[in-house]
């Protein structure tokens, strides 16, 4: 498991930051009048858009694979879950980027545990 | 000698170290250290030689020959070859055309290659071809994955990497065994995506 300060930080910055950013993106787009299974999808294709250039980046200062492979996930997890909640009912752009946020945190926390369990293992 | 691929390498020389040479070489320095630890006494052959960002992982007095396919690349890289303590020359070379005699190398080391070969069986064939009878072939190279959701996002990054650099999603350890070598050992560094394959020819 990474334990080095730098990464671990890094990876929380950049996958909470690009959650919070999609996040965002998806509470100013979808609203209560979508459908929800709709409002999945858009937020999934354009989670990962929006994640896309920033994987690449932050992959400049934190790793590669390691950082770009979460930052896409986070994109397509925090678009999709931002907006069913969006087509379900109204939210406010602040908790939107919290629960962007948090999804960032939670693909970090379950790459960490994949990688744990993976690493074991050989193909 | 594939000009688009050279081509491509040689657009990509002048920002590589910006993409490649912070935070990746950082992440994967304690891996990549063990990796090249295992270069020995006997004839080896490094394959792509890059900007030479791994040169500083090789250990000291070894005998290696870097090939590359990109010029810009290797012009990049003559700083680190010539500060490496050790036989180090390098030559602007496709590894589907090496201008090298059968069975001249005793190991042969590859680091995130084998992403960007257009013919990947091909090439570890040619790469078999040059290695000794019972020679080693060392990768350290990024693959697809066997599990979702990585295996999405790679699938789905992979048309817009390959235009620039390289394919996310090579089954490369099946390449290798296609190939024809004898897979010695497969470590995994991240998730089942980056990982060091060690096998005989």
């Amino acid at each position: 498991m990474e334990t080095r300060p730098y990464f671990v930080i890094g990876d929380l910055f950049s996958n909470c930051g690009v959650g919070a950013l999609v996040g965002l993106a998806m509470a100013a787009l979808v609203g209560p009048g979508w459908n929800m299974l709709v409002g999945m999808l858009v937020g999934m294709a354009l989670g990962m858009a929006i994640a896309l250039p920033f994987a690449l980046g932050l992959g400049a200062l934190f790793g590669a694979m390691e950082t770009m492979i979460p930052v896409m996930t986070t994109g397509m997890v925090a678009g999709m879950i931002v907006s069913m909640g969006a087509a379900m009912q109204a939210s406010g752009l602040a908790h939107a980027a919290e629960l962007g946020a948090l999804s960032g945190f939670g693909v970090v926390a379950a790459t960490y545990l994949a990688n744990a369990v993976l690493r074991r293992r050989t193909s | 000698m594939d000009v688009a691929t050279r081509e491509k390498w040689n657009r990509a020389a002048g920002s590589f170290d910006l993409m490649a040479g912070h935070g990746p070489e950082k992440r994967w320095e304690p891996f990549k250290r063990e990796f090249f630890s295992r270069m020995g006494e006997g004839r080896i052959l490094f394959l792509a030689v890059g900007t030479g960002l791994d040169i500083q992982f090789f250990p000291e007095r070894r005998q290696v020959v870097g090939i590359d396919i990109s010029p810009k690349m290797l012009e990049k890289a003559q700083p680190r070859v010539d500060a490496y303590r050790g036989k180090l020359e390098t030559r602007e070379m496709d590894v589907h055309e090496m201008a090298f005699e059968d069975a001249c190398f005793d190991q042969v080391f590859t680091s995130c290659t084998f992403c960007s070969v257009p013919e990947p069986v091909k090439g570890l064939e040619a790469l078999r071809r040059v290695l000794r009878p019972g020679g080693e072939l060392h990768m350290f190279e990024h693959t697809g994955s066997r599990y979702h959701p990585f295996r999405l996002m790679m699938n789905l990054m992979t048309p817009l990497t390959r235009r620039f650099g390289p394919a996310m999603n090579r089954p490369t350890v099946e390449n290798v065994r296609a190939a024809g070598f004898q897979i010695e050992g497969v470590e995994h560094v991240f998730l089942d995506v980056v990982k060091t394959i060690h096998a005989r020819a």
